[in-house]
């Protein structure tokens, strides 16, 4: 892929080894799930399982290419990026896949806001929040009551006749 | 009366005070909802049709095609300005175009963006009005087979997204054409990869992937940035406007970007990504100073934003013309038409010239507005960047997910007693995804890419197939499709001859340097 | 931003005053769609005569109906004013996408519309007739491509009932399935395939422009001012209709159930129905109580024989 000359004496790049197992983990669900598809006897064409095992086949080779880049060092220098502000928004979208079904809209997504703020250094949590209820009501408002948007309903919404 | 005098006679009735006010909300309206992160098009006319239902028929019309291409424009913004296309026709303006803002040109990206969608929506309205027979007759002659070798076409030109290494961009390629098998096949209504879970058997949607990949995975990899989270807010430097060498960058593409978008817009199975793909990958081609390409050239924003916005006027000539609805937003508009007693197909031309006419003519005024409003706006729209980050970032997540849960609002998953909605689950899984692959550098178009193609390619081949009853020269039968596989290898070999000329010419300098 | 959104609350609060739902009606489809338009008509309509104060509509699209069934099995047991609107395309989809859940799960009330399904030809076709098209399928039943809607939908179903009246074979059946009647229509006027079959509605227009050679509509009697045979009167013994119901939730009281059906016989003899109906080119094929639900039995016997033999479900 690079012109780069191979230099097994380094050591390998650990994550892109990892990358090329699930890629080949990847090609070996689809080859499986493809096999156990019961197919239509239709006479004369490609049927719905020869596309699925062409991209498991190139996924496969993809796999031994990035375990080569690997031993090349082949991929870009990785930044040092700080997960903590990661984990504050994966949790608040996590909150709001889990509150929005009982909480409805502006609850959910105002925790979603408040963690995404505290993810950017902004806090503390008991301001943002009732910040972030009040501007995902207003957004429910404009949109489940002006334009008709079916959005999840939750002891806030309903106050709304 | 001829053309031009119906066509008159439609501006005569869109310029009226009242009707150009209507044009005016209708474009406002549909540019704030468009602009919206992760919120497209089609939800953006879905939700504000209805708006115009309680107008007279000449009035919501003209307000309706103020919402078109208000919201086809709104999506833009976005996307040069935050990376965050709300739709996967935007995926390719967020390529350059962020770039471009990254560097503090933002304004002129914008601008570029604005009066290339002004220009290719007046050349491909007036397209529409003159030679909308003559078009739609050149997309009923694609077959599958044609539209087979056009799907050649498109995944030779996505290498122009691969970035700097073709292992990776193949690689986030297969990803999406992975996703793209999942869900029922259409040809034998089999499930394929869906592991019994009931919402995958639709498949995955285009605008979740494209709304997480981008809008998510960029926000985890901002807020993951160490060195972004001290840097103040980037300013936007120099003129908001475009320079004279951006004028002269541009015109080209803004021309070829409509001649590309309106045909393909027009084709049944065509659609706007498919137009700004090939427009990007034209102007890569042909561009002075490619290396340019993936730094932030304006020939990227200028040519597929003209494509994205040509096209919205093309998928008008088969809905117009044949009653065919080809897209999402079309579809929406369909129901919109006949409540404006509108029926579209062969005969609307003769039945209801006048109201065609109004429409066309509304498009033209709604068009005008756009450019009116929108480019004083830009110095407004630049603005977003100042948004303390907290709050810019928490409300790009509130509208990503908002526009998730009303285009599939289903809470069809349960966990315990809880039930949530399935597709958040894929938007956090897919914004999971698009940080990784930011992190490890990956580039994020061809996944969507991959996942859009992927599908179209393998339909049309099989129903070829079988309607050769396995034949494989249907491939090549027709001229059209023989010409479409020659572009294609034009596509691949043309930059590869300008490249080893160019270098030639550099060797030829260091030699007669030796001398 | 903030003025945009302060001018549309403002506008939106003015233009849409807000209700308290009585029935909330379940489109399992995309809004835009036949069942989604059925809900809103009967949102209409119910409204403006009064039946119902307030009624909501929710959209639960995808695979064919069978998501939202399931939604509404799950979540609507025993609720009086909860409603589904449903049709023949989710008899195949429950059976080709083997759904957990069944028609049997809910509490179907009354057939409203239907649709004669229409096969089609381009006008320079060399097939004049029913009978020529018989000829060609059993001739070469692979040779004849038809196009129409998603695999294993009304559309493939009824060319697998005409191509086994016939007396060809099934299993040949070389059905090309296009994502909507829309796309089809395209592939048929462009000379793609040798037949259309889709939804009357879809070909209608490029029928009466005369680029569509309608050869026979598929219901068991003539489609009012359409010329054409039905299938029966071409020698082909198959009867047909694309139609919609409206169904109630699982585990209600009979006299709930009493109740809705009055409600919904009101809604259909209302001007306001039929006016809507007349609109949209829907035909009137209200059928309701055990009349219903005998054909609905029959529908899902006939329509599972059928994807048996063409292979789509085992």
């Amino acid at each position: 892929m690079s012109a780069e000359p191979v230099r097994l004496a380094r050591r390998p790049d650990g994550a892109a080894l990892v990358i090329a197992a699930i890629l080949a983990g990847i090609a070996a669900v689809i080859v499986w799930q493809t096999s156990q598809m019961r197919v239509p006897p239709i006479q004369a064409r490609i049927g719905p399982t020869v596309f699925p095992y062409i991209i498991a086949a190139g996924l496969g080779l993809l796999s031994i290419g990035t375990v080569v880049s690997a031993f090349r060092r082949g991929f870009p220098p990785r930044e040092d990026d700080n997960f903590i502000p990661i984990a504050w928004i994966i949790g608040g979208l996590v909150a709001q896949l889990l509150t929005l079904g009982w909480a409805g809209f502006s609850i959910g997504t105002g925790i979603l806001f408040a963690f995404t703020a505290k993810a950017f250094g902004r806090g503390p949590l008991w301001q943002t929040i009732p910040l972030g209820v009040v501007f995902a009501f207003a957004v429910w408002f404009i949109f489940a009551k002006g334009l008709q948007l079916s959005l999840p309903m939750g002891p806030l919404e309903r106050l709304v006749p | 009366m001829d053309t031009f005098g119906l066509l008159a006679e439609g501006l005569l009735a869109a310029l009226q005070l009242q009707n150009l006010i209507y044009a005016l909300i209708g474009v406002t309206l549909g540019t704030a909802v468009g602009v919206l992160p992760g919120i497209g098009p089609a939800l953006t006319v879905a939700l504000l049709l209805p708006v115009t239902y309680r107008l007279d028929p000449a009035g919501s019309l003209i307000m309706f095609a103020g919402i078109y291409y208000g919201g086809m424009y709104g999506g833009s913004t976005t996307s040069i300005l935050l990376n965050t296309p709300g739709e996967s026709a935007s995926i390719v303006t967020a390529l350059e175009g962020n770039k471009m803002a990254r560097k503090g040109r933002g304004g002129p990206a914008l601008a570029t963006a604005a009066i290339g969608s002004f220009i290719a929506g007046l050349i491909a309205t007036l397209a529409l009005a003159f030679v909308a027979p003559w078009v739609v007759k050149f997309a009923l002659a694609f077959g599958p087979a044609e539209y087979f070798a056009l799907m050649v076409l498109a995944f030779i030109t996505v290498s122009a997204a691969f970035g700097d290494s073709a292992l990776r961009g193949l690689t986030a390629l297969f990803i999406g054409l992975g996703l793209g098998i999942i869900g029922i096949d259409l040809q034998t209504g089999q499930a394929r990869l869906s592991f019994g879970i009931p919402d995958l058997l639709d498949g995955i949607e285009v605008t979740t992937l494209a709304v997480a990949l981008f809008a998510i995975g960029e926000t985890l990899k901002i807020a993951a940035d160490r060195a972004l989270a001290k840097e103040e807010v980037l300013a936007v430097k120099g003129s908001i406007w475009m320079t004279k060498d951006d004028w002269k960058r541009s015109w080209i593409p803004w021309l070829r970007g409509s001649a590309i978008g309106f045909p393909i817009g027009a084709m049944p199975a065509g659609g706007a990504d498919v137009a700004s793909f090939l427009s990007y990958s034209a102007e890569r081609t042909f561009a002075k100073r490619p290396e340019e390409f993936g730094h932030g050239a304006i020939e990227g924003v200028a040519g597929p934003e003209a494509a994205n916005n040509a096209s919205a006027a093309g998928t008008l000539v088969p809905l117009l013309t044949l009653g065919l609805p080809t897209t999402a937003t079309a579809a929406i508009m369909l129901a919109g038409f006949q409540q404006f007693g509108l029926q579209p197909g062969p005969l609307l031309f003769t039945n209801n010239a006048s109201l065609v006419w109004a429409l066309i003519a509304s498009l033209l005024v709604a068009n005008f507005m756009l450019i009116v409003l929108n480019l004083p706006l830009i110095g407004l729209w630049v603005k977003l960047l100042t948004i303390p980050r907290p709050w810019l970032y928490g409300g790009i997540l509130v509208f990503a997910t908002l526009g998730t849960l009303g285009a599939n609002g289903a809470m069809s998953g349960r966990l315990g007693p809880i039930s949530f909605s399935f597709e958040l689950l894929l938007l956090l899984a897919f914004g999971i995804l698009g940080y990784l692959l930011r992190r490890f550098g990956y580039p994020i178009a061809p996944v969507v890419v991959g996942l859009i193609l992927g599908p179209m390619a393998e339909q049309q081949l099989r129903r070829a197939l079988a309607i050769s009853q396995g034949d494989p020269m249907i491939l090549v039968h027709s001229p059209i499709a023989i010409t479409l596989y020659v572009v294609a290898a034009a596509a691949v070999l043309l930059p590869l001859y300008l490249r080893l000329r160019g270098r030639g010419d550099v060797l030829g300098q260091l030699a007669s340097d030796e001398d | 931003m903030n003025k945009f959104i302060l001018a549309a609350l403002v506008s939106g609060a003015l233009a849409l005053p807000s209700f308290a739902a009585d029935y909330t009606i379940m489109a399992p489809a995309a809004p835009g769609g036949g069942w989604d338009q059925t809900a809103r008509t009967m949102q209409e309509s119910l409204q403006a005569e009064g039946i119902s104060g307030n009624v909501q509509v929710t959209n639960v699209p995808g695979a064919g109906g069978t998501i939202g069934l399931a939604q509404f099995v799950n979540q609507s047991n025993g609720d009086r004013n909860a409603l589904i609107v449903g049709g023949y395309v989710m008899v195949g989809a429950i059976l080709t996408n083997a759904s957990p859940v069944t028609l049997d799960q809910v509490t179907p009330i009354a057939r409203l519309t239907g649709e004669a399904i229409a096969i089609v030809v381009p006008a320079s076709s060399a097939l004049q007739s029913v009978d020529d098209l018989a000829a060609a399928l059993k001739e070469n039943t692979g040779a004849v491509s038809w196009a129409g809607g998603s695999a294993g939908g009304a559309d493939h179903i009824t060319a697998g009932l005409i191509t086994k009246a016939v007396g060809a074979d099934p299993t040949q059946v070389n059905y090309i399935a296009y994502s909507g009647g829309g796309e089809a229509l395209a592939a048929v006027l462009g000379g793609q395939v040798t037949v259309g079959i889709s939804g009357y509605s879809e070909f209608a227009s490029q029928i009466e422009a005369g680029e569509l050679r309608l050869l026979a509509v598929s219901t068991a009697e003539r489609v009012p001012n359409v010329d054409a045979p039905t299938l029966k009167e071409s020698g082909v013994d198959v009867a047909v209709q694309n139609w919609r119901m409206v169904a109630a939730a699982p585990g209600i009281t009979d006299e709930q159930k009493a109740a809705i059906s009055a409600d919904i016989e009101k809604m259909v003899n209302s001007a306001s129905w039929k006016a809507a109906l007349e609109s949209r080119g829907w035909v009137n094929t209200y059928l309701a109580g055990d009349a219903f639900k005998a054909q609905l039995t029959e529908d899902i016997a006939a329509t599972e024989s059928i994807l048996r033999e063409i292979g789509l479900v085992q």
